[in-house]
């Protein structure tokens, strides 16, 4: 089983490639990736996404190259013309614009399926063990939350079914009154019953727990940091250097404090998940990938990467050493796929 | 007390400022879609204010979290945040009209009853919890946590009723529910504003970049009233219906629940948060 931390990694990563490119040769070497990783990583078990990549795409190129076909009237190869009276849409619908939406749908559909991924390998029990220790309280309300949810929908049940025994009958948004507030009230009940069996266990008997005047301070400094330098990198281009450098000072002093603080608490674990080969490998497909995407490499075309069908439609051109360097996304359903043929 | 005070209000306005230049730096970028080709520059801008919306958050969230260590406030937190997040399953599971959700009329009910910060945390802990069980995790989440907590932390802000104490019990009882009925209608019009500001919010970072008719896509050095024309023209020719169900639910939710909801919140909250004051000799 791979970590939580490098299916982070995998998703920001795929979210990093997605985003970096206007090729649609590499959108689609991207989505079939993800699909893979996603049939071999997250065959019948996880937890099931709201709506599935392929039906996302389904919805959302035709709808992004309808959209843009219909409004952006620029391009040579013209389709078909509106009637100049129809506003927004009178003008020409070229076939540029067309496959120019179709991309961006085809790049929001890459992220989403890199994301949906991520969503069906990673149990939840999972993600909360990634909150920073820093986040103590804001890790015991996601743990209260997230247990609390199937003991609330057992209790909406046994309401409905206790007003249904009543005669009660939901036939539209007022009839959810009877039902809404008790849940809403037991709720809190349990919720008084809990913060009381939390104090006699000793929680928030520690006086002080206020944040440090120091810790604050430093959170102000990397807060201005980071505003500085966004402000200087959107309005002084010539200071773009320093700008950065400034954004990247302001993020260390964030992390810096979320790590200091999070020193002081203490977190042990039942049964910790130990980092192995695997783990190891698939940080360096995603280290490839980021590697391929944001450094000037040698023998690779990067411009390859940024594809217009304006103003007459061409074909894009495909670099196989980029698109090797993207396989490296593949690195989980490779190790997969190994694991299971060892058993 | 007061320097911990100031440096205390200058991470939420840091915040409030990183989040809104983030939100809206396409208007501030400098070279974009060209009219004739519609390349687009500035690709790692998005990253970038991803980023700096993440950390801002964290940052918001370390400051917040130290002001909520009572137990009974994360209990109540954690409790709320889960019926609050059961009420977003069961939208995903049933599909409702357009950007209808019931999740946002809750969140402003807390953030009105319980205060701002409360109603900051509640937000985006919902949204967060809500993403982790229905799949809804990704580069979205961190905008839709600020603007959720947004949400909740103006409602915070709402005039509260205040009561006489010199009145007799029925006149009291009675002056209360003519003020709770005020009230919520003041809920219902912020919650019908917050139906479309979220929608506003959140369609707000990717516009610029967005390529289309001339009429709804910005362009470098067009000026405010002209941007601003030309974003409205976009969010009514692509979003306003969408949004505008959500606008409707939450006022229809609001003016249904809000009183009984807000009632039974104020009753809890005077439960948790008594004060044992020693008598003085």
């Amino acid at each position: 089983m791979i970590d939580a931390r490098v299916w982070l990694l995998w998703a920001l990563t795929t979210l990093v490639a997605a985003s970096s490119t206007r090729n649609p040769l590499y959108a689609v070497l991207l989505l079939l990736v993800t699909t893979v990783v996603g049939i071999v990583c997250a065959p019948d078990q996880g937890r099931q996404v709201p709506l599935s990549p392929l039906r996302f795409a389904a919805m959302a190129v035709p709808l992004a190259a309808l959209f843009n076909g219909l409004t952006a009237h620029l391009g040579h190869t013209v389709l078909f013309r509106l009637p100049d009276w129809l506003p927004l849409l009178g003008g020409l619908v070229t076939l540029e614009a067309l496959v120019f939406g179709a991309t961006n749908g085809l790049m929001l559909t890459v992220i989403f399926g890199g994301f949906a991924v991520f969503n069906q390998v990673t149990p939840v029990r999972d993600l909360v063990k990634l909150t920073p220790r820093a986040f103590h309280e804001t890790g015991v309300v996601l743990s209260i939350a997230l247990t609390f949810i199937p003991q609330t929908v057992r209790s909406l049940n046994r309401i409905r079914e206790a007003q249904a025994v009543r005669g009660h009958r939901v036939r539209g948004l007022r009839d959810w009154l009877p039902i809404v507030v008790p849940l809403l009230v037991s709720g809190l009940e349990r919720s008084m019953g809990l913060a009381e069996a939390m104090v006699a266990r000793g929680y928030g008997a520690v006086s002080g727990r206020a944040q440090p005047l120091r810790t604050q301070g430093l959170l102000v400094v990397g807060l201005l940091a980071l505003l500085g330098g966004w402000l200087a990198f959107l309005f002084l281009p010539s200071w773009k250097g320093s700008a950065v450098g400034m954004m990247i000072v302001g993020a260390v002093i964030i992390v810096g404090v979320v790590w200091l603080a999070g020193r002081a608490v203490s977190h042990t674990a039942y049964r910790r998940h130990r980092w192995t080969a695997r783990d190891t490998l698939a940080v360096l497909g995603c280290g490839l990938t980021l590697a391929v995407i944001l450094l000037p490499l040698p023998l690779m075309d990067r411009g390859t990467l940024y594809y217009s069908p304006y103003p007459r439609l061409t074909l894009p051109i495909f670099d196989p050493l980029i698109g090797l360097g993207l396989l490296g996304l593949l690195v989980p359903a490779v190790i997969t796929t190994g694991g299971r043929d060892e058993r | 007390m007061s320097v911990r005070r100031v440096i205390s209000g200058s991470i939420y306005v840091l915040s409030a400022a990183i989040g809104i230049m983030a939100f809206a730096y396409p208007f501030f970028l400098e070279t974009r879609a060209s009219g004739s080709t519609g390349i687009t520059h500035g690709q790692e801008a998005p990253l970038v204010t991803t980023a700096l919306v993440g950390l801002s958050l964290v940052a918001l969230l370390v400051e917040l979290q130290g002001q909520a260590t009572s137990a009974k406030t994360v209990a109540m937190l954690g409790v709320l945040v889960a019926i609050t997040s059961v009420l977003r399953f069961i939208e995903v599971a049933v599909p409702m009209p357009g950007g209808f959700s019931p999740i946002f009329a809750p969140i402003i009910l807390a953030g009105y009853v319980f205060g701002g910060r409360f109603g900051f945390l509640m937000g985006a802990f919902t949204l967060l919890v809500s993403g982790l069980i229905t799949g809804g995790v990704g580069p979205w989440l961190p905008y839709q946590m600020f603007t959720a907590g947004w949400a909740g932390m103006t409602a915070g802000w709402l005039p509260r009723n205040t009561q006489h104490a010199t009145r007799s019990t029925f006149q009291r009882t009675r002056q209360q529910a003519t003020h709770l009925t005020r009230n919520i209608l003041i809920l219902c019009i912020f919650g019908f504003a917050w139906g479309l500001l979220y929608g506003v919010i959140i369609n707000v970072y990717f516009w610029p970049l967005a390529v289309g008719s001339t009429e709804q896509t910005w362009t470098p050095g067009i000026g405010l009233g002209e941007t601003l024309t030309r974003y409205a023209v976009f969010y009514v020719t692509t979003s306003l219906a969408w949004d505008m169900a959500r606008a409707a639910g939450n006022t229809v939710l609001i003016l249904l629940l809000g009183v009984p909801t807000v009632r039974a919140l104020t009753r809890f909250q005077r439960r948790f948060y008594f004060e044992v004051c020693p008598a003085h000799d």
